[in-house]
């Protein structure tokens, strides 16, 4: 029954790869954006270096907050590493056990996404709810275009499986792509920002309250839980990466099973993440925030690329 | 268990407990007491009934006759699978309210004086056992007795708690809409008993064999709009956020939880079982009119959901919203029915979504009502801009209400998410079975119920947030304490439910058997949503129908278990010693809880992105100080309208009004006027109807 093209094994071990290449992809972004703006920039690895600090600090905690709050950061780490491990990563097909669904996927995203809203409430200060508040607002506008988006690639290949979605559109490159394919990833280029929490939704490097979403939700954890919380993010912003490229790009090497088609694929990925880190930061040095309000109209030519898409699809 | 036995000691239990209202003349505690007790015997032996049934031999129809009441029908009770899985849903939530309700009586009312508590328990006997009788009915008569019954017991409850000008507003619309569907149905159920010259399920099915489509659809829609008043889609709903918060909270429960999937189990026996023709699929505008109801109730269920502050409006606004949810699996399974290809699996998977999703808000709804009613009846206080900081006060209640809130937002790993991703499975799958507008309807439907699962998320954070965490913003949530154990036991209960619905959801599916095979003639629910084995869910997709997407809800439930403990270890860090508490950062000035964000303030962005839905209002009055920058005293008021209120109820009220108006002109008071009227009337009746015979 349990026959799949990926064994559990290689599921925790992309698993794992996608925790600990995050970080990364961060500070990525952050030299790039450095670069266009004519600055030498932090190096690629200060996010590491942010994350052992805080994992060696100690905590303080909001004196009003309840027993949950301690909880949060676990909770929420867990819940987005998990959701890595539906990602196909190195390998196309579906999994030998059933774990690669793509609303699941979906689904744990939105749990961390609501585990933080509650924390920011937690603490019981303005910064947070307002944090939580609009994060809150934006999150059920994203996520029905996210599921579009899925949609109008599942529905040609009839299921939701993304390594199997994956293997379906096998090693096709652009130049095999519908009219719908090209709609679906103009929509997804409108996603990408909102979901990771970048320019020109979300800025990542504020707390200023004119701006915030989802920093504002972290101002009160501190220490091995701001820890936490950060590497969620981090994971949170590879694994929408992964997603992207798990539905349009799928993976090159798909068969190769020995160490030199891992590599290859580890490589491959590796590639398509820097690609579109780079779109990110590119998107996030030459536009400004838009207003809270402006951002519905903004996610609305995501919502109208993903619903002509579908349209195409099934017409 | 002997079904007959079972059902005759289910009607022991309930009507015992119903007669110990008399108990209270000596004390009303006892009443209290034994009435619960003995709804819980009730439902104790319903979920026994249920389960013999459900568990048994598939396809036995087992049926028993009543006393002869009426002598032109003969009155008789036949449990099948359906009848035998609703009463399954009842008797749980029946159970947690029984063991709720006597400590939540008590504390929420402890001056109630014994004839209250009389009636308590006789409408709560009544209400449980009409519920659990009517989903057993074997004819149209007992069918709409029990209806009745229902309803009227329920209003007693609705009025019963506090005599106050609201309740009883709210209970004169609840009846005025109640009686408006039941008029509906009877005259449904009575052109197919005119036809059948009998009453019994049977005979009706035999006289619908030779109905013309014009006459079915049209009976079919009756229904349509007679059980959605009771089960509150929109537009029809309007009673419902009135009613449903007026009635005591295991009360509320029970409404939410279990009446209103009384109205899906008449419309899925109506539909299905009585009305169906009896080859080829059902006429297509039943299908597609049910979707798009269930669509437009889901979405806009939630949308007002969300902006309510009154915490039991708010989570009956959200039954509004599964209700919805609920219909667009019906709407699916109707489409796809009886459709060439593999319309036939899908329509198994559409209603297991549908019936999985009936069974799981009876959980989850049920679990939060009563969490809610754990706030209510330690603060008195229903309004949530006057909670906050419930949890370090109550952190039993806090804890379940959150597993509530985690299930009811669709949220992996609970039950919640697993009915709904049945949902989408369905959906994805009728859309590409589908091609053409009628696909990219379902496409669309589906989309509107990941908003719907979005808002709801919100919504529950916004919920769970304002009333538990934070400070308190009023003194009555500030004195408050846990709620006493019975009424932990009875959240825990369902709570238990939720998490054994979520985490394993494959070994339900057998219960599911009985009422798909039963209702669609077709595979049952375990030969295709569990062909994998009961810890994988998989939905027929390709067009060979082998199960191509699959989730194992355990296997993740496992996986986020296992990272949960790794992430303890590493949010631990290396530094020992408890964490220093420190005062809320507000940019130096010391926090009250009029810093914590507010219900409003936090509904409000997306008050801003509906506004065309919401139409909403606010009046803001300054009063300064000679200068406008001093600003003494600031009064905001806000509100949104309900578009169906506004836009059909208010006109319709109009128009009653100057009709009667215009009525009143000629009611002189004279006796022989009136006389004159009626005689009018009936040579114009005999004109009409009489001159063909």
């Amino acid at each position: 029954m349990m026959t799949g093209e990926r064994s559990l094994g290689l599921l925790l071990f992309e698993m794992t790869f996608l925790v600990l290449l995050g970080p990364l992809v961060t500070g990525t972004i952050q030299k790039i954006k450095a670069r266009i703006q004519c600055r030498q920039g932090a190096g690629v690895l200060q996010p590491y270096r942010d994350l052992a600090k805080l994992f060696r600090k100690g905590t303080v905690q909001a004196d009003t907050a309840s027993g949950l709050f301690r909880l949060i950061p676990v909770l929420v780490l867990a819940a987005t590493v998990a959701a890595g491990a539906l990602i196909p990563v190195v390998r196309a097909g579906p999994p030998s056990f059933p774990l690669g669904d793509a609303l699941l996927l979906l689904g744990l995203l939105a749990l961390a996404r609501f585990l933080t809203a509650v924390g920011a409430l937690d603490a019981g200060g303005a910064f947070g709810g307002m944090g939580a508040s609009r994060e809150m607002t934006l999150a059920p506008l994203v996520e029905p275009v996210l599921m579009m988006v899925v949609f109008s690639t599942a529905v040609a290949a009839g299921t939701t499986e993304l390594g199997a979605l994956a293997a379906q559109r096998g090693t096709s490159w652009v130049l095999a792509w519908h009219a719908a394919d090209f709609l679906g990833f103009a929509a997804m280029l409108v996603l990408l920002p909102a979901e990771t929490g970048r320019i020109p939704v979300d800025n990542p490097d504020t707390h200023l309250e004119l701006t915030m979403l989802h920093e504002g939700m972290l101002l009160e954890h501190s220490g091995p839980g701001l820890g936490c919380m950060l590497l969620a993010s981090h994971t949170r912003q590879i694994v929408t990466l992964g997603l992207v490229s798990a539905l349009f790009f799928p993976i090159g090497p798909a068969n190769g099973a020995d160490a030199a088609g891992l590599l290859l694929g580890v490589g491959a990925f590796a590639a398509k993440i820097l690609v579109l880190a780079s779109y990110l930061a590119l998107v996030e040095s030459s536009y400004a925030k838009l207003r809270l309000f402006r951002v519905p109209q903004f996610l609305g030519i995501g919502f109208v690329c993903a619903l002509t898409a579908l349209a195409l699809r099934i017409l | 268990m002997n079904v007959d036995s079972g059902l005759n000691l289910m009607a022991a239990c309930y009507g015992a407990g119903a007669l110990s209202a008399l108990l209270a003349r000596r004390s009303g505690r006892l009443a209290l007491s034994v009435g619960h007790l003995a709804t819980l015997a009730g439902a104790v032996v319903g979920l026994g009934v249920s389960l013999s049934v459900l568990l048994g031999v598939p396809g036995r129809t087992l049926a028993q006759p009543l006393p002869a009441l009426f002598p032109f029908a003969r009155l008789s009770l036949s449990v099948d699978g359906l009848s035998a899985y609703f009463l399954l849903v009842i008797s749980l939530v029946a159970v947690a309210a029984a063991v709720y309700g006597p400590a939540y009586l008590r504390t929420y009312s402890p001056d109630a004086g014994p004839a209250r508590q009389a009636t308590q328990v006789l409408a709560l006997n009544v209400f449980v056992g009409c519920m659990a009788f009517l989903c057993c009915a074997g004819d149209a008569m007992t069918f709409l007795l029990f209806w009745e019954g229902m309803t009227l017991a329920s209003y007693v409850l609705v009025v019963s708690d506090d005599r106050d000008g609201e309740n009883a507003r709210a209970g004169l619309l609840y009846m005025v809409m109640a009686h408006g569907g039941t008029a509906l149905l009877l005259v449904a159920f009575l052109v197919l008993t005119e036809r059948a010259g009998a009453f019994d399920f049977a005979a009706l099915r035999a006289a619908a064999g030779d109905l013309d489509g014009t006459t079915r659809t049209t009976l079919f829609f009756l229904a349509l709009v007679g059980f959605g008043t009771k089960a509150g889609v929109v537009p029809l709903h309007v009673w419902l956020p009135r009613a449903h918060p007026a009635a005591p909270s295991h009360v509320s429960a029970l409404m939410s939880g279990v009446m209103l999937k009384v109205a899906i189990y008449g419309l899925l026996r109506f539909a299905f079982d009585i009305l169906a023709p009896v080859a080829g699929p059902l006429p297509s505008s039943w299908g597609w009119t049910v979707l798009v109801v269930g669509t437009t109730s889901a979405v806009l269920g939630v949308l007002y959901a969300l902006q309510q502050h009154d915490i039991k409006r708010l989570l009956a606004f959200h039954s509004v919203e599964n209700i919805g949810i609920i219909l667009i699996g019906v709407g699916l399974a109707m489409i796809l029915w009886r459709r060439e290809g593999v319309g036939g699996v899908l329509a198994t998977v559409a209603l297991t979504a549908a019936l999985l999703h009936t069974l799981n808000h009876a959980a989850f709804k049920g679990l939060l009502f009563l969490g809610a009613g754990s706030v209510i009846s330690r603060t008195h206080v229903r309004n949530m801009e006057e909670l906050g900081g419930l949890a370090r006060r109550m952190p039993w209640t806090a804890g379940l209400f959150l597993l509530g809130a985690i299930a009811i937002s669709a949220l992996p790993p609970l039950n919640g998410f697993v009915s709904e991703w049945l949902t989408f499975q369905a959906l994805l799958g009728g859309a590409g079975r589908f091609h053409g507008p009628a696909g990219l309807v379902i496409v669309f439907s589906a989309a509107m119920l990941a908003l719907t699962g979005g808002l709801a998320a919100a919504c529950f954070a916004k919920a769970f947030g304002v009333t538990f965490l934070g400070r308190p913003r009023t003194a009555h949530a500030e004195h408050a304490t846990e709620a006493p154990p019975s009424m932990i036991v009875g959240m825990a209960w369902l709570g238990a439910l939720c998490v054994a619905l979520g985490v394993a959801p494959g070994y339900a599916m057998r219960l599911l058997d009985a009422p798909t095979a039963g209702l669609l003639h077709g595979p049952g629910a375990s030969a295709v949503v569990t062909a994998r084995g009961p810890m994988v869910l998989s939905a027929g997709l390709t067009a060979s129908g082998t199960a191509a997407t699959a989730i194992s809800m355990t296997m993740v439930t496992a996986l986020l278990i296992a990272l949960t403990a790794i992430a303890w270890v590493l949010r631990r860090g290396s530094r020992r010693g408890p964490p220093r508490a420190a005062p809320t950062w507000a940019c130096g000035m010391s926090p009250t809880s009029r810093f914590d964000y507010t219900a409003t303030a936090f509904a409000k962005p997306l008050r801003f992105v509906f506004a065309t839905l919401y139409r909403p209002r606010r009046e803001v009055i300054r009063e300064t100080a000679g200068t406008p920058y001093v600003v003494r005293r600031i009064h905001y008021a806000g509100e949104v309208v309900d578009l169906a209120e506004t836009q059909i109820y208010h006109r319709v009220q109009r128009g009653i009004s100057s009709l009667s108006q215009s009525i009143r002109a000629r009611s002189t008071g004279r006796i022989h006027g009136y006389i004159g009227f009626v005689l009018a009337a009936l040579f114009v009746a005999l004109l009409l109807f009489g001159v063909d015979q």
